[in-house]
């Protein structure tokens, strides 16, 4: 699967994000405390912690959904902390939602159409590329409050592609979808990655993330306390300890 | 693309029918629909900002009473003719929803709402304030003038272009984004929507419609006061226009105001009692049972496209 060819040996050197002693507080909470980490191109990523270990936190500072209250975000050569969630998409990060938030009333190929820059004509011929990618071309013209959970995670999923980011940050990418549409999806992670594309995954189901990630960064109590391959990751004290207590 | 056609000319049929009719109309014939076509652009209007963006309005009627003073006052202060000032009375409806928008859109939810509740109880006392200018709570008269057919053309043009202006914004992709913000704000701006921008420009063309209407409503009547062009109930009456007809939609609005106004000249004229109590029947059965109006059901049962 790693083959490293001169392309991908280039990309890799470069750096796409860069998270700096990251702050979240919400009122006495500290959500995320002092986070560092570093991303780099064509890689995928995993964000993992026990519940409320300020994962999606984490997401929000990335993606301006919440301000930060200390430390920098660098992001594709300028800093991003501090600017407007639309701005930072724009710049070239996508993300999706731990609970999903298509837009039921819309259908399945405006929720992809409504997203793109170009018109909406230059748009449809990408959007229906990208349906048929997650197999519901046939479902274009259906409400997408009317999909199936997995169908709706699918759609989500493409969504986020209709701006070709550089970043794509997916937050339990696997919750409730069925094993088949699971394989589809992950070969499509892996498949945004040989693009050249950089992902970083919060994901409970430890199989994917073994399976699916080539670094592992692993959060307890909103500091980061581990950072590797996922086999260094597994056999670490503190996050055994972190997951399973002492 | 037959049945298109066939539309098309049904369409055109209509106003031709409707362009043709004060030849040979009464004087309340006349009268009434020229009502039918400023309910169309106040609901439609309504639809704009609020079936759209899910913002919804209560205080829209600001609009229409800020257009028919600055419209009576350029006529009968400054004398210009009636057309300007109900061009004049659109751009200062447009410039007040600029002041108010650019705040009040960062609200969400019931406190949009309550906000603009606010601006028309401001609009209206102030108004009632500068009794120098609007002839405070004894209202302002205008000269006397029979334009009865004229205006009866204005407002079916304002009616014509409000629908025109909502059937180009629903099926261009600014129409889709502005219902992104309905369906969920967070996600649209996650997928690099601006949502500020697109709210702000929502509001400023819902915000025309009335102003043109209201100048043009101040010349019909001669005569405004104070209550007469800032009364919550005219809001209400939008919104369970577009509400019953279909939000959101391009031909809901001028469903909701035709079957609404003539529901209330025909049936209602007669049982004046039970009038108010009818409304309330109205909301109340149309929330429960079609939350989505006629059209929004139709459309989400048999997949029209959006152009309905």
């Amino acid at each position: 699967m790693l083959t490293v060819n001169g392309i991908r040996d280039d990309l890799m050197a470069t750096t796409v994000l860069e998270i700096e002693r990251l702050t979240k507080r919400f009122g006495g909470v500290t959500a995320v405390d002092g986070v560092s980490l570093r991303l780099e191109a064509g890689r995928i990523y995993g964000l993992i912690g026990p519940n409320g270990s300020g994962k999606t936190t984490l997401f929000n500072c990335i993606t301006g959904v919440e301000r930060r209250d200390e430390g920098r975000v660098v992001f594709g050569g300028g800093r991003i902390d501090g600017l407007k969630p639309w701005e930072i998409a724009q710049k070239g990060i996508g993300r999706t939602f731990q609970l999903i938030r298509v837009f039921p009333e819309l259908s399945a190929l405006e929720n992809l159409l409504v997203v793109t820059r170009d018109n909406l004509a230059a748009a449809r011929e990408r959007a229906l590329e990208l349906l048929r990618f997650v197999k519901l071309e046939e479902l274009r013209d259906e409400y997408a409050g009317n999909l199936s959970y997995g169908q709706q995670k699918l759609l989500e999923f493409v969504r986020v592609l209709m701006r070709e980011p550089t970043l794509i940050l997916l937050d339990e990418p696997a919750a409730g979808v069925n094993r088949t549409l699971l394989n589809d999806l992950l070969d499509a992670v892996r498949h945004l990655r040989n693009q050249g594309r950089t992902v970083l995954l919060v994901e409970h189901d430890m199989k994917v993330v073994m399976g699916l990630c080539e670094t592992v960064f692993v959060l307890d109590h909103g500091e980061k306390i581990a950072e590797g391959a996922p086999g260094v990751i597994q056999t670490d004290e503190r996050v055994i300890e972190a997951y399973f207590g002492r | 693309m037959i049945r298109r056609g066939a539309a098309l000319a049904a369409l055109a049929a209509v106003v031709a029918g409707l362009a043709a009719y004060p030849g040979y109309a009464s004087g309340y014939g006349v009268r009434a629909t020229l009502q039918i076509f400023m309910w169309i652009v106040l609901a439609g209007s309504w639809n704009l900002i609020s079936g759209l963006t899910g913002y919804v309005s209560f205080g829209h009627v600001a609009f229409f009473g800020a257009g028919a003073y600055t419209g009576a006052i350029l006529v009968a202060k400054v004398g210009w003719p009636w057309l300007p000032a109900a061009l004049a009375g659109g751009v200062a409806a447009v410039l007040l929803a600029l002041v108010i928008g650019y705040p009040c859109l960062r609200l969400k939810g019931p406190y949009f709402a309550i906000a603009l509740l606010g601006l028309n109880e401001v609009l209206r006392a102030l108004v009632s304030y500068f009794e120098g200018l609007t002839g405070g709570g004894n209202g302002l008269s205008l000269p006397t003038l029979d334009a009865t057919i004229p205006i009866y053309y204005a407002m079916g043009a304002s009616a014509a272009s409000v629908t025109l202006l909502t059937y180009v914004i629903i099926t261009s992709r600014f129409g889709l984004r502005l219902m992104t913000i309905r369906e969920d704000e967070v996600a649209a701006e996650a997928m690099g929507i601006d949502t500020a921008r697109h709210k702000l420009y929502a509001f400023l063309l819902s915000a025309a419609g009335p102003g043109i209407v209201g100048a043009l409503t101040a010349r019909d009547q001669g005569y405004i006061e104070p209550i007469s062009v800032f009364p919550l109930a005219t809001t209400i009456t939008m919104i369970v226009m577009v509400l019953l007809g279909g939000k959101g939609t391009v031909w809901g609005p001028v469903l909701g105001a035709v079957v609404l106004f003539v529901a209330q000249e025909v049936v209602w004229a007669r049982y004046p009692y039970v009038h108010p109590l009818l409304f309330g029947a109205i909301i109340v059965a149309v929330v429960l049972l079609m939350p989505r109006g006629v059209l929004g059901l139709l459309q989400s049962r048999y997949r029209l496209p959006r152009t309905i």
